[in-house]
């Protein structure tokens, strides 16, 4: 087709078609590229959190309403003797096919630096005292210092499990009364 | 990993077939009614919108009912395009317009609409089956070979010579 033949009026019209037919292509194909970008996200639930051991009374234990934070504010540690909670509080993977990978991580520590030993938390591979101990984050004072652990490496967790978090403490001989506030994660990937 | 074709890609296909529509009936608007390009244009926005649509509604819609609307605005612009054909071909009784367009729009859109909507069902986990697989590669070979003859019959031409003179 000769296009430097056809009317003004007609190449007028045309060139019209064309320039809008150039605009709507354009915006149609940036919309389409826009969609590409939208990102749905939805809420989920978590398949693993803690659970009330049978030491939660004597650890006074709380949970949160979706089990996802635990506060224990009756542990004791006596002078000169190692005091332990079994099972105070536990973590439950309680998805039906998924192992998860979890991990004890320190988040924060406040209070007196004089008057204990240690504090242990430890996770086991059961709920009992004879499960093995999977792993181990120990807070260590030397009479005027904390040293705070790193993280533990990450264990994996099958599918339907309870794990107990068995806590150990100790301090320092005629220790004076004294608090600690440890704040530790339970990390899950 | 190639990127997955959302269903929308059928409605800017679409929009684009009319697009292309509505210059090809300015182009030839001797044979058509006056407003037809315009209308066109009027289609291509209406597919615009359902890009719009989509994109305000995408949690609402679930992924079935966004690739059936696109879908059949897709439909809706291949059907246009037989239209034209068949009003060449009948109405207007131009078998030589009718047979150009056949080749150089219809089936080219037709082989291309089917070949995304191919590949969307192959993604979305329901492949086409494998006789429909090899009927459409065996339609772009028969399609890329006759544009091929069309564009220079003479090269047809000799080679059927040269066969007659061997076969003498």
């Amino acid at each position: 087709m000769n296009l430097k033949g056809l009317p003004f009026k007609k190449s007028a019209k045309f060139l019209t078609l064309l320039l809008t037919s150039i605009l709507i292509a354009s915006v149609s194909a940036a919309v389409y590229y826009s969609l590409g970008m939208t990102s749905t996200i939805s809420t989920a639930t978590t398949d693993v959190w803690f659970v009330k051991g049978v030491d939660n009374a004597t650890a006074g234990v709380s949970l949160s309403p979706d089990n996802t934070t635990a506060l224990l504010t009756d542990l004791k540690a006596y002078p000169n003797a190692s005091f332990t909670y079994v099972d105070p509080i536990r973590v439950r993977n309680n998805h039906t096919s998924n192992s998860y990978s979890v991990r004890l991580s320190p988040v924060s520590l406040s209070g007196n630096d004089t008057e204990f030993v240690f504090v242990k938390f430890m996770l086991r591979n059961g709920t009992s005292d004879d499960n093995a101990t999977l792993a181990t984050l120990w807070y260590n004072c030397s009479g005027s210092d904390w040293t705070v652990p790193s993280a533990t490496s990450w264990v994996s967790m099958p599918a339907d499990t309870e794990w107990a978090i068995t806590v150990q403490t100790k301090a320092v001989d005629s220790a004076a009364s004294a608090s600690v506030d440890i704040e530790i994660a339970v990390d899950v990937q | 990993m190639a990127a997955e074709l959302l269903p929308e890609f059928f409605a800017l296909l679409g929009t684009d077939l009319f697009l292309m529509l509505s210059l090809l009936t300015c182009l030839l608007d001797d044979r058509f009614p006056k407003a037809l390009p315009y209308i066109y244009q009027i289609a291509a926005l209406a597919g615009f919108g359902h890009l719009l649509v989509s994109r305000n509604f995408f949690t609402v819609f679930g992924d079935y009912m966004r690739f059936w609307y696109c879908f059949f605005y897709l439909l809706v612009s291949l059907t246009n395009i037989v239209a034209v054909n068949i009003y060449f071909a009948a109405v207007k009784n131009e078998w030589t317009l009718a047979k150009v367009w056949s080749g150089a729009v219809t089936f080219p859109t037709i082989l291309v609409s089917i070949f995304f909507v191919s590949n969307y069902s192959y993604f979305q986990g329901i492949p086409f089956p494998l006789f429909l697989q090899v009927a459409l590669v065996v339609a772009a070979i028969i399609m890329g070979t006759s544009v091929a003859i069309f564009l220079s019959p003479e090269a047809l031409r000799k080679a059927l010579k040269e066969d007659k003179e061997v076969r003498k």
